[in-house]
């Protein structure tokens, strides 16, 4: 057992898709500790659409996919929290749904005129960990340290807003400001996700280890916590896993879609284990 | 002053004074403009004609000297967060951006914890205490604001009577503390218990005043109109939300 978990990263791509995934795991566990509780998981994936075009511009033009995502990361997370706060008549899902699908097809519509559409549309989406350079892994390093300095910063502040907007804003803080906040940290887990696991399975990043650790804690902070060790965790057997069956079984398994499915699975096990713990604590 | 949603006037026509020490209640039938009211106060709606000044300023400039306290069945049950956090939060405004509560914070949470009869329930999750006690919660948060204006949304909704005569016993030491106190109820026999005064809404102002000169029939049949029942000619009206 040991052996399938530590093996496969002897060699130096696997050391790097590790990193990277470990890395990813755990901001966007702790991330989607305040997706989770402001209940923003379609918003999150909205996100997640939207800067599909901003990927693919960049690919075009050759510049940084990192930039390109950057900059259409920003642009929706100021447009969503506009879009959640004025739409009253559409409805917020609706305005969300059309801003989702609207830069989706735009990012479809441009890849579809280069030769190699389907392999470029396969990258953009569903990422390609195992071509994770050095480059990317110091990228993705950055970005880490920016959302998690600002989450630290401002904790207080999100977690009041998360429990009691009303609350907050009587206390003087600006909740659409906070809200824009949350909403960039978002987009730059997603720009930092893109690379290694696309631009579509990243919300599984967010929202599944966040929703597990959720069953399983009494406290934002232990959730965080446990949603960041889920999520690496998750990480982790998913890369070894898709490695063994793909190396040792001769069965592909793409790697990003295998980590959400362990995800997924981390996810089942919290739901079978919350209720035993609640009887515990009950005792 | 009145205050609109979308350009459509809610509240109009309001009028009226809280002195420091001074508790008023807002009643009115629901949908007549109360929590509206009280949002204004706060200064998060936009007021259209005329003008709120708390403690001489614009809401705005005062929020550090104001405390809301919304009904606790209005917040996420299911919220991670203990009793004791969730009224420290009360002090995050003192805390400022960044740093964490310090003891002279944690020491303020304590006792307001405490004088709302909670501090066995500190470390309990929010969400796992009873309406009254939540509702208690939320009190000890606005207490831990030091505030000379408290705000109260329907504070007695689905209250137990150990967390009514509590709530009424916190609120009694805030006013004796100099705090002014708002509460928008529809309990009219809360309202004689709690407060001096009352304002009479249904859009608009229907009176403001001494509660003794205010809950007359006449003006409790222009406040809640058809909701209004007289009893037997004795000169009781009860009002129905």
């Amino acid at each position: 057992m040991t052996d399938l978990l530590v093996e496969p990263f002897r060699l130096p791509y696997m050391q790097r898709a590790l990193m990277e995934v470990l890395l990813l795991g755990a901001l966007a566990g702790v991330v989607g500790v305040f997706v989770v509780l402001r209940r923003l998981a379609f918003v999150s994936d909205a996100l997640t659409h939207t800067i599909f075009p901003g990927v693919v511009i960049a690919h075009l033009l050759d510049r940084s996919l990192l930039l390109g995502a950057l900059a259409f990361g920003v642009l929706t997370a100021v447009l969503l929290t506009g879009i959640t706060a004025g739409s009253r008549r559409v409805g917020a899902d609706a305005a969300l749904a059309i801003l989702l699908t609207s830069f989706f097809s735009l990012g479809v519509l441009l890849v579809s005129r280069t030769r190699t559409y389907t392999a470029d549309l396969t990258v953009f989406l569903f990422g390609r960990v195992l071509a994770v350079d050095r480059a990317d892994l110091l990228q993705t390093l950055a970005l880490a340290a920016v959302v998690a300095a600002t989450l630290w910063a401002l904790r207080k502040e999100l977690v009041l807003r998360a429990f009691d907007p009303d609350g907050a804003a009587a206390m003087g803080y600006r909740t659409a400001a906070l809200d824009l906040v949350l909403n960039l940290l978002i987009a730059l887990v997603v720009v930092a996700a893109v690379k290694a696991v696309g631009t579509v399975l990243v919300v599984a990043l967010i929202v599944v280890p966040a929703a597990a650790a959720r069953l399983l804690a009494d406290r934002v902070a232990t959730t965080a916590v446990l949603a960041a060790a889920l999520g690496a965790l998750g990480g982790w057997l998913g890369l070894a896993a898709s490695y063994e069956v793909s190396v040792d079984h001769g069965v592909r398994l793409a790697a990003g879609a295998t980590i959400v499915v362990v995800l997924v699975v981390l996810f089942a096990l919290a739901a079978a284990a919350a209720p035993l713990r609640r009887r515990m604590v009950a005792r | 002053m009145a205050v609109a949603y979308d350009r459509v006037p809610v509240v109009e026509d309001v009028d009226g004074t809280v002195p420091a020490g001074a508790s008023v209640a807002l009643i009115g039938p629901n949908g007549a403009g109360k929590s509206t009211l009280i949002r204004a106060v706060l200064g998060l709606v936009p007021v259209v004609r005329g003008s709120v000044a708390v403690l001489g300023r614009p809401p705005q400039a005062s929020t550090r000297q104001v405390a809301y306290v919304p009904q606790a069945d209005t917040l996420d049950a299911e919220f991670p967060v203990s009793a004791f956090q969730a009224v420290l939060m009360g002090r995050y405004p003192r805390v400022g951006w960044v740093r964490r509560p310090g003891a002279a914070d944690r020491r303020a949470a304590w006792s307001a914890l405490e004088a709302v009869g909670l501090a066995e329930q500190a470390s309990a999750r929010f969400g796992v205490l009873s309406g009254g006690q939540r509702q208690r919660v939320l009190l000890a948060r606005a207490i831990a604001q030091e505030p000379r204006l408290l705000l109260l949304d329907e504070p007695f909704n689905g209250v137990d009577a150990l967390s009514q005569e509590l709530l009424l016993a916190a609120l009694a030491r805030l006013r004796a503390g100099g705090a002014a106190v708002v509460m928008a109820t529809h309990d009219l026999g809360l309202a004689h218990l709690a407060c001096d005064e009352v304002c009479l809404l249904n859009h608009h102002q229907i009176g403001f005043g001494p509660i003794g000169l205010m809950l007359t029939p006449e003006r409790l049949r222009a406040t809640y109109g058809g909701q209004a029942l007289e009893l037997r000619g004795d000169g009781v009206i009860v009002a129905r939300p």
